[in-house]
């Protein structure tokens, strides 16, 4: 099973950006289990300055953009 | 000032928004210049032109420095020609937004690090010109 997490605050941009990773794995079938790190220090150890970020794995793949439901897929 | 207020000065809050600060990195070699590119980092960050940032991260490859250095407006200070700074971001295809040489600033490269506070205030009075 895959992890993507979605690092950022909570705005719309990082609920956008989680709806886009459920869906994508949906679509894709990749079975993927969705967390949400919000706590800013945590945010700053993976060297992100700007959310909302996605990580797959451990690996960030994006920082500062919400990402599109065929991205993601891409990526997955 | 508390973790919290830490965090949030450091990270920009371009998920609200708000316009995302440059993040801005040093060489921070092991020279006048070096040094000098490390101390100019520290001045512009406590200007508020932007944040600090972690070269060595980039250039160790850690995925969220390399995607941040990627994505930001980045301003890019190396202290000679040798250009460590600018060939960490060649290596993986960013071009700085803005780019600097500490030598290009009048100052000579040498391994003395008793005048640094004065050079380092010369370099910040041109580069501050050139930022604007």
């Amino acid at each position: 099973m895959k992890k993507i997490q979605i690092l950022g605050t909570g705005c719309a941009k990082c609920i956008k950006l989680t709806e886009n990773a459920k869906k994508a794995a949906e679509e894709a079938g990749v079975a993927c289990e969705i967390e949400k790190v919000t706590e800013l220090t945590k945010i700053i150890d993976l060297g992100v300055m700007m959310t909302p970020a996605l990580a797959i794995d451990g690996e960030v793949k994006s920082v500062g953009k919400v990402l599109s439901v065929e991205e993601i897929k891409k990526l997955l | 000032m508390s973790e919290k207020e830490i965090s949030l000065k450091t990270v920009n809050n371009a998920c609200c928004g708000a316009e995302a600060k440059a993040v801005i990195l040093g060489c921070s070699g092991g020279s006048n210049v070096g040094q000098i590119a490390n101390n100019l980092m520290i001045e512009l960050d406590k200007s508020g032109i932007g944040n600090a940032y972690c070269l060595a991260g980039v250039g160790a490859g850690l995925s969220g420095f390399v995607e941040t250095a990627k994505s930001a407006r980045t301003i890019v200070i190396d202290g000679c020609p040798v250009a460590c700074a600018k060939k960490v971001f060649e290596k993986y295809g960013i071009a700085p937004t803005q780019y600097f040489v500490v030598t290009e600033m009048g100052i000579e490269k040498n391994h003395f690090f008793d005048a640094l506070k004065e050079e380092t205030a010369q370099a910040l009075s041109y580069i501050r010109e050139k930022i604007g």
